[in-house]
Formats: structure tokens, C-alpha cells, sequence
């Protein structure tokens, strides 16, 4: 069987996207946003995803009966197609390969799928996920392998993407120009992600941060360093790089049930 | 914190995550697409090293079946490597896993990407002799139906193939050619394809059951589904085994020479490969057995498949920009200018 340790490391990484999930719904209080609550869902979906699957790997970690975690992910599966349907309308197919909500339907789903197909286990009948901690020793597995398979494949190609993008030529420019809007008070230049000398000039509302900051890459780093401690846990990176730890693990968990 | 400065952090939560975290900020061009489909199959054979299944004694007694057949000097460190791995497959198989884990992600991750091609070479070579006994092509029983010449070889060439790198001021007629040239990437696809081709007609292929039996011999522990169209592939190739080897030889052989004709009959050689290799996949490999569990990796068809887009003829002939040679590692690979 797949050694205990291994499953707990992994159970550790999903505790550790839960903890940052959890931190940047605190931080930002989508809560006090009125309509722009609904923004949550992807911190959201997380935070429960990352709940589910460390329960999932490690049967201490268990919190909810699987029947509860089905309608959770019933419903976060509905909620993101009603999100990828609305940015189809506006982007086309695109938003299947580009959007960021694809992603999140295709984990909602796969979480859904797992938690309805795994067969139980013979033996280890514990109450709770125990049927979901047996799969992961082994001694249980999931009905309908292609589509497990299927949903691995997605779950990966979508976790190399977003490596790929993560780690591309905007990316560096766009953590300074994160960091800078938070610290700055006075709306001035914003800049673009393609690199130094590249800043243009827009007003505040134009960028679509009203009544907040813009700066160019080529503010002093200490303008940022303040705030950078509260604001860089809600850059668009550190959901990026959740994302592609719970792809990782989700598949992970996929491939080792089949 | 003021409200201004809280408003701030809030705004710029809600815009990241309207405008998509990861979302495009370069879009990769043909070669890097190429690289991270790469990418995604080292991850799923690093994750299905995980499986349970690498983790027993099956693992070694999997590694020391491929000595069978071969030369003593070739099966020799074969025998040492399953020995080993039997007796520590916890720790070695982690090793494996973990390794395959970090080439996915190096070559994901743009600033790594030369490093962990490079390591992948050097990684799928070791295999290749190591886990796969050179792919059996020393050995009576290689056949392109079920995955010689090893599948593992076939992530070293796509890693030679997609290198970051241009020759310049030379145009390349496909993805493949930028990094080494036209003549030397087709030599490449002509030996890869040629060979399948000897290797399809091999006495042991050519036998009348032979074809037949490798593919019925794929059906134990599918699911139903794929169990029915194994047993149907096999019951169209029974007793056929020479017919069969030689229709395959000659579409192989027709393939090797694609890459030499003009563009259009090229395209159309291409998507011949293509569709060899996902028969092979299906019929031949049953998906790498991977819906049985306990499979390594996807086998040879998708990897094929992989290597034939790089040699899909481009439109307009790709001269390597200059400064491509001259750019530090991973600066801007792979990034199409908006």
C-alpha cells in the first residue's frame, strides 16, 4: 500500500492550503463586499476542498460525513458551471482553457465524483470518510476508472498550466505591481506586466481599482515593504499556487483509487 | 490598518480574482505548449509511481522481468537494480516518484525548464536500461504494439526535440527542427520509425497468434468495456499475425519516410503516426493498462502521439530570432509577443 507517510505529507500540504485559504477570506472580508462577495467562492472552494481531501488522506483529519461533503460539492460543482457558462457568453470556448473558474468546476466535480464512487472498503468500516481513508490504503477503489482518469488528466494538465503561467515573463512584474497597490495611497501610474519601462499612464478608475492604488515597477521597494506582509497573502499567486497544490493532490488521490 | 489601505488590500483581492489568478500573462507558443504536454506526462507518471502497487515486491519482480532475454552485460545491472529496489522499495520508489515528481515541475516552471530537460535525458536513459531492459529491442520480443522500443527513450528524444533553443538564422519547417535542424530531427524520425518497422516484423511478431495474443493478453483486470474491445482486436487479428505485422510494417515505414516529402503529404504522414499510435494505445497497450492499476506510465502511444505534433509542418517557416541565443536561461522562453 501506499506507505502512511506519504498520504500524511499530502494531508499536510492540504492543511497548509486551508490555513492560506482561510487567511486570505480573513484578510479581505468578502464579507463587508456586498455584492462582490460572490468573488469568494474560489477562496472558498478551497478552504473546503483542502478540508476534504486532507480527511480524505488521513483518517484523523476526518471532519464530515461523506453524504455532507457530497452536497457540498453538488452544490460548488452547480455554482462554478453557472460561472463557466456566464464566461463562455463573454469569452467563448476560451474560458474552458484560459478562465479561472473551468479549473474549480473540474475540482468541484472530481471531488464530487470521488466521494460517490469509491466502493467501500471490505473491512475498516469506521464511521465517517473511513471509506474514503480505507481507497487511500488500498482497500477501497472507485467505480467508473476512465472517469477518474479523466478528471486526473484534466486536473494536471490544468496544475502544469498554471506552473507555467506562474513562472512566465509577467509574472515577476505582476507581484511587484501587487505588492505596490497596496502600500501606495495616491493614484498615479499603473503599470504593465511586460517589464520595466513599460509603465503607461491610466487614471485610477480606468484600472479598475477605484479609490485604490496603482504604481509602476519602478517604485522603491520600501514603498511596498509595509503592507506586503498582510496584502501578499491575497495575491492572485498565492491562489494560483493553492490551485496547483490541491490539482496535484486531487490527481494524486485519483490515480492511487483507480 | 486605515480603511484606505484596507479598501486597497480588498480591491486588489477582488481583482485578482476577477481577472483570473493565472490567467495568461504569456502566451506560450508552439513549442512551449509542446514542452508543458511533456511536463504533464512526467507528472502522471510521477503520481502513478505512488500507486500502491510501487510500493510491493511486484515493483522489483516488474524491473527484473525485463533481464529476460537480454544480453548478460545489459541484464546483469538489471538483476542488481531489482535487487535493490526489493530491498527497499519504500525508500527507492519515493526516490523515483519524487524525481519524476521535480522534471514536471521544472519543466513547468519557465526559469528551469533546460535543467529539467536535461535532467530528463539523463533520468529517462537510466530508466531505460535500469526499469525497462533498453525497451527489449536486444530481446526477440520487442514490438511497436506493445511499446518498444521503450516508452521511456521516447521522453529523452521529445527532450532533445524541445529544447529551448534556436538554431539561428536557420528556418525550421516543423517544431522539432528548432533545436537541432531539419536534417538531424528527421534522422531521428525516420530511425524511431524504421525501427518500429523491423521490430513489427520480427519472427516472433509475424507468427500467426502472436499479434492476437499480446492483444487478448491485455484484457486481464481492465474494466468491461475496454476487456470487449480487446477481445474484439484480438479476434480480428487471430491467426492474421503475418498479414498483420506486415500492413503494420508498411504504414510505419510509410510514416519514417513523411518527414521527407512536401508539407502537405508530410501533414497527412503525420496524422497517419498519429492515428497508429493511438490504435496502439488503445488496442495494443489498453491505455498503458492504467485503468487495471499498477501501471508505470502511459506506455509508448502517447508519447508517439506527442512526438509526431512536433514534427506537424508549420505554416510559415520559423527563423530563429538571433537574440534567442543570447537570452539567459528561461528569460522569455516559449512566449509569443502579443
Amino acid at each position: 500500500m501506499t506507505p502512511a507517510w506519504i498520504l500524511d505529507i499530502f494531508a499536510a500540504i492540504m492543511l497548509a492550503v486551508a490555513a492560506v485559504s482561510a487567511a486570505r477570506l480573513a484578510v479581505a472580508r468578502p464579507w463587508q463586499q456586498g455584492t462582490q462577495a460572490a468573488l469568494a467562492d474560489i477562496d472558498i472552494s478551497h478552504l473546503l476542498m483542502a478540508i476534504a481531501m486532507a480527511g480524505m488522506l488521513t483518517a484523523s483529519l476526518q471532519t464530515l460525513p461523506n453524504g455532507v461533503w457530497e452536497v457540498i460539492f453538488a452544490v460548488l460543482t452547480a455554482w462554478f458551471a453557472y460561472r463557466v457558462i456566464r464566461d463562455t457568453q463573454t469569452s467563448g470556448v476560451r474560458a474552458l482553457a484560459g478562465g479561472h473558474c473551468a479549473p474549480h468546476l473540474f475540482h468541484a466535480a472530481a471531488m464530487l465524483y470521488m466521494f460517490m464512487a469509491l466502493t467501500a472498503p471490505t473491512t475498516h468500516a469506521s464511521g465517517g470518510m473511513g471509506g474514503m481513508a480505507g481507497g487511500m490504503s488500498g482497500m477501497g477503489t472507485l467505480q467508473l476508472p476512465l472517469l477518474a482518469f479523466v478528471f486526473a488528466l484534466l486536473l494536471i494538465g490544468y496544475s502544469i498550466w498554471d506552473l507555467d503561467q506562474l513562472s512566465g515573463p509577467g509574472a515577476s512584474g505582476h507581484y511587484r505591481l501587487a505588492a505596490a497597490r497596496t502600500a501606495l495611497t495616491a493614484p498615479v501610474l499603473v503599470g504593465t506586466t511586460a517589464g520595466p519601462g513599460a509603465a503607461a499612464a491610466v487614471s485610477p478608475s480606468a484600472s479598475g481599482l477605484a479609490g485604490s492604488v496603482v504604481a509602476t515597477e519602478a517604485q522603491p521597494a520600501h514603498a511596498s515593504a509595509p503592507a506586503i506582509g498582510v496584502g501578499a497573502i491575497l495575491a492572485p499567486s498565492v491562489a494560483t499556487g493553492c490551485r496547483i497544490a490541491m490539482g496535484v493532490t486531487m490527481a494524486f488521490m485519483l490515480l492511487i483509487m483507480i | 490598518m486605515s480603511e484606505v489601505a484596507a479598501g486597497s488590500i480588498r480591491a486588489r483581492w477582488r481583482s485578482g480574482l476577477d481577472a483570473g489568478a493565472g490567467m495568461a500573462r504569456g502566451a506560450p507558443d508552439v513549442r512551449r505548449r509542446l514542452q508543458l504536454s511533456l511536463a504533464g506526462i512526467w507528472l502522471l507518471v510521477a503520481l502513478l509511481q505512488y500507486q500502491s502497487f510501487m510500493f510491493s515486491n511486484g515493483f522489483s519482480q516488474m524491473i527484473g522481468g525485463t533481464a529476460a532475454g537480454n544480453p548478460g552485460a545489459v541484464a546483469s545491472p538489471i538483476s542488481w537494480d531489482a535487487t535493490l529496489v526489493a530491498h527497499h522499495p519504500v525508500l527507492l520508489n519515493s526516490i523515483f516518484a519524487t524525481i519524476q515528481l521535480l522534471l514536471a515541475i521544472g519543466i513547468a516552471w519557465r526559469p528551469t525548464v533546460r535543467v529539467a530537460l536535461a535532467a530528463s535525458i539523463a533520468w529517462a536513459l537510466g530508466v531505460w536500461w535500469f526499469g525497462e531492459g533498453l525497451g527489449m529491442v536486444l530481446t526477440s520480443s520487442a514490438s511497436p504494439v506493445n511499446g518498444a522500443p521503450g516508452a521511456v527513450i521516447i521522453y529523452a528524444l521529445l527532450a532533445v526535440l524541445l529544447w529551448p533553443a534556436d538554431r539561428a538564422g536557420q528556418p525550421a519547417p516543423f517544431t522539432a527542427a528548432r533545436a537541432v535542424g531539419a536534417p538531424v530531427a528527421r534522422a531521428l524520425w525516420a530511425v524511431l520509425w524504421l525501427s518500429l518497422a523491423y521490430f513489427a516484423l520480427l519472427p516472433g511478431n509475424r507468427a500467426p497468434q502472436a499479434l492476437n495474443g499480446m492483444i487478448a493478453g491485455m484484457e486481464s483486470g481492465e474494466p468491461g468495456w475496454l476487456a470487449a474491445l480487446e477481445r474484439g482486436a484480438a479476434s480480428l487479428v487471430a491467426h492474421q499475425g503475418l498479414a498483420a505485422s506486415i500492413v503494420l510494417a508498411v504504414a510505419l515505414v510509410i510514416i519514417a519516410v513523411g518527414v521527407y516529402l512536401p508539407a502537405s503529404a508530410a501533414k497527412a504522414t503525420v496524422v497517419l503516426a498519429i492515428v497508429v499510435a493511438a490504435v496502439i494505445w488503445v488496442f495494443g497497450e489498453a491505455f498503458g493498462t492504467i485503468l487495471a492499476g499498477g501501471a508505470t506510465d502511459p506506455n509508448s502511444g502517447p508519447l508517439l502521439i506527442l512526438l509526431a505534433l512536433t514534427y506537424w509542418p508549420v505554416r510559415a517557416a520559423v527563423t530563429a530570432p538571433a537574440r534567442t541565443a543570447l537570452a539567459p536561461a528561461g528569460a522569455d522562453e516559449g512566449t509569443t509577443s502579443p
